[in-house]
């Protein structure tokens, strides 16, 4: 119960950190609540977006993928997720420079003033739908985690309620104010974490190389590209999943919401940039402690698996420190629910309500968001309810399906014959799809090359199909009033550089 | 002054895409093991397959490559720039206010 208590403590914390940036006043407007007024500086934004983005899944999941899996799993979230540092800095330099301009708060903002209403109703709509799983997965990380580490005292079922509770609690309050800097913190927390039980976790068995060479003389597999009879970390596997995960990173809502936060231009770039530059060391120390797991706690398979970083740090450490380190796992899974809900509730609020009632005052448009957060909290405990599909597997699925608005954002900015038709249904056809794949051949289809598609698997297939729709139906369809008078802005020559 | 300035353009146009191949060529590398990874068994560098190795120490060369895009050249945007450009887009933003009360 040490665990738990630390883990209560550490919850508690966040939502004193955030009570006191709402009663400090920083959260007076919906400006400040949405986008903190423009005003955040480098630590905040680079820890921000790094602790929004990483995860149950960058934890828990991707230690339980090494632990299953192997090496190839350093493919779904390290050295993939370098490209963002350019990647993003030019998907998103247009939407720092015409947010600052436009006052913009919310993803849908730039969609909605390039493509029109409709497109911008549809692509919340889209974000939502992708952000569930992703939420999911944190919640039933989270779920699985506290029945590990007090050796099943609390139950999955209550443990799915514990910390969004808390999350719930100092996102109501807070706004992105409190958000950013909680989620700043719980980064420079868990990235430190991390180290601490790769230290003690590797030492166990006398540093790194000799813990890889007897998982080596063990589970020789978890070394090779093409096993299990070259159905695992096949070229096609490997690159459908890196793809999938760094195009998902460039299409959900936290770059969006960090760009419109930053003060400065040398800001946005170090943040963009630092971004790939930790996952590179932090996101393959928890994926090497999950492969070296498979000697110290040996014969998980399936959700059980996601228990690893438990139950290996509690196999390697005191009980204080392990619970510590699960902690830092714990604050990363609460940062992303965080960022996530937030951005949609904001989004839906914003986006959505606003929309089809104007007159809206900003008080009310706090109110409405905070309602959503409940909302889309209380749905997701309900999916996770029963678990059928690991934390990793889930988040995949969710990158997968937003990253078919890569196209829209794209040619937003970049491609002035794109039209509001080619958007929408470019967007449409690609999250239909990865739906469709899902529910007939279940996550396998959606991550695993298919030879029906030409040993891609159904991601990339969906990302293709929408690519093309993108192309052929602006071709086909002329540009309405909304995208000719958007051009003046948005291909304004002043953004040229 | 023209061809001063179009020799300019050429050249921030020239390094740009120099930069872009990079990007896409490590890019490419960072997603895919193509041209140092193989099927089946393989040698060890620190503990880690070699394939893995490499495919880290690409990853850090793609992140130096983008600092010298973003910080060390002339070609990525710069504080000092956003002055210029947010007066730029608000007078577009004034003038469709005018249009539109007009």
């Amino acid at each position: 119960m040490v665990a738990v208590i630390i883990i209560t403590s550490l919850c508690m914390v966040s939502v004193y950190i955030s009570y006191v940036a709402f009663r400090k006043g920083f959260t007076k407007s919906a400006d400040d609540y949405f986008v903190e007024g423009s005003s955040l500086g480098y630590f905040v934004l680079i820890f921000s977006l790094l602790a929004s983005f990483l995860s149950a899944f960058s934890m828990f999941g991707m230690a339980s993928f090494g632990y299953r899996l192997g090496f190839g799993s350093l493919y779904v979230l390290t050295a993939n997720l370098v490209p963002l540092g350019f990647l993003w800095y030019f998907m998103h330099k247009k939407t720092f420079l015409l947010g600052r301009s436009r006052k913009w708060m919310t993803m849908g903002a730039p969609f909605g003033e390039r493509y029109g209403t409709p497109m911008k109703i549809v692509l919340v709509m889209v974000v939502l739908v992708a952000s569930i799983p992703y939420i999911v997965a944190q919640i039933q990380g989270i779920g699985v985690m506290l029945e590990a580490m007090s050796e099943g005292i609390i139950s999955f079922h209550v443990g799915l309620f514990f910390v969004p509770f808390f999350i719930a609690l100092y996102l109501m309050m807070g706004g992105m104010k409190g958000a950013a800097w909680v989620n700043a913190i719980q980064g420079v927390f868990f990235s430190i974490m991390v180290f601490v039980l790769f230290f003690f976790v590797m030492m166990k068995n006398g540093g790194f190389v000799p813990t890889m060479e007897m998982v080596l003389a063990k589970h020789p597999n978890l070394f090779q590209l093409g096993w299990a009879g070259g159905k695992v970390w096949n070229y096609p596997m490997v690159f459908g999943m890196a793809a999938a995960m760094c195009l998902g990173c460039v299409c959900f809502p936290q770059p969006y919401m960090h760009a419109y936060s930053s003060r400065s231009a040398r800001g946005l770039k170090a943040m963009f940039l630092s971004f790939g530059g930790i996952c590179l060391v932090i996101i393959t120390m928890p994926t090497l402690v999950g492969i070296a797991g498979t000697i110290i706690v040996p014969g998980l398979t399936g959700v059980q698996s996601d228990k690893i970083y438990g139950l290996v740090a509690s196999a390697s450490m005191p009980d204080w420190r392990a619970a510590f380190a699960v902690a830092g796992g714990f604050t990363a899974a609460m940062s992303t629910v965080n960022g996530l809900v937030f951005g949609n509730a904001a989004n839906l609020s914003v986006d959505i309500f606003k929309t089809f009632r104007p007159q809206t005052k900003s008080s009310e448009l706090i109110n409405i968001s905070r309602v959503f957060v409940a909302i889309i909290m209380a749905v997701c405990v309900a999916i996770a309810w029963n678990p059928k599909t690991p934390v990793a597997e889930l988040s995949i699925i969710a990158f997968g399906t937003v990253a078919v608005t890569f196209f829209a954002l794209w040619g937003a900015y970049y491609w002035k014959r794109a039209t509001a038709t080619g958007a929408i249904f470019s967007t449409l056809v690609g999250v239909s799809l990865n739906v469709t794949f899902f529910f007939v051949g279940g996550k396998a289809m959606v991550l695993f090359p298919q030879k029906a598609f030409f040993q891609l698997n159904g991601f990339l297939t969906a990302f293709i199909i929408s690519g093309i729709v993108f192309f052929v139906g602006s071709y086909l369809t002329q540009p309405g009033k909304t995208e000719r008078e958007s051009l003046k802005l948005f291909f304004h020559p002043i953004l040229t550089k | 002054m023209n061809g001063v300035y179009r020799k300019q353009k050429e050249k921030y146009h020239f390094f740009n895409l120099i930069f872009l191949i990079l990007f896409f060529v490590l890019t490419l590398f960072c997603w895919c093991p193509i041209g140092y990874g193989s099927y089946g068994e393989v040698g060890l560098i620190m503990g880690m397959p070699s394939w893995a190795f490499i495919m880290l120490l690409i990853g850090a060369t793609l992140f130096v490559i983008e600092w010298i895009y973003l910080f060390g050249t002339d070609l990525a945007l710069y504080d000092e720039d956003l002055e210029k450009i947010t007066d730029a887009l608000e007078q577009v933003t004034a003038k469709e206010t005018i249009g539109e009360e007009n």
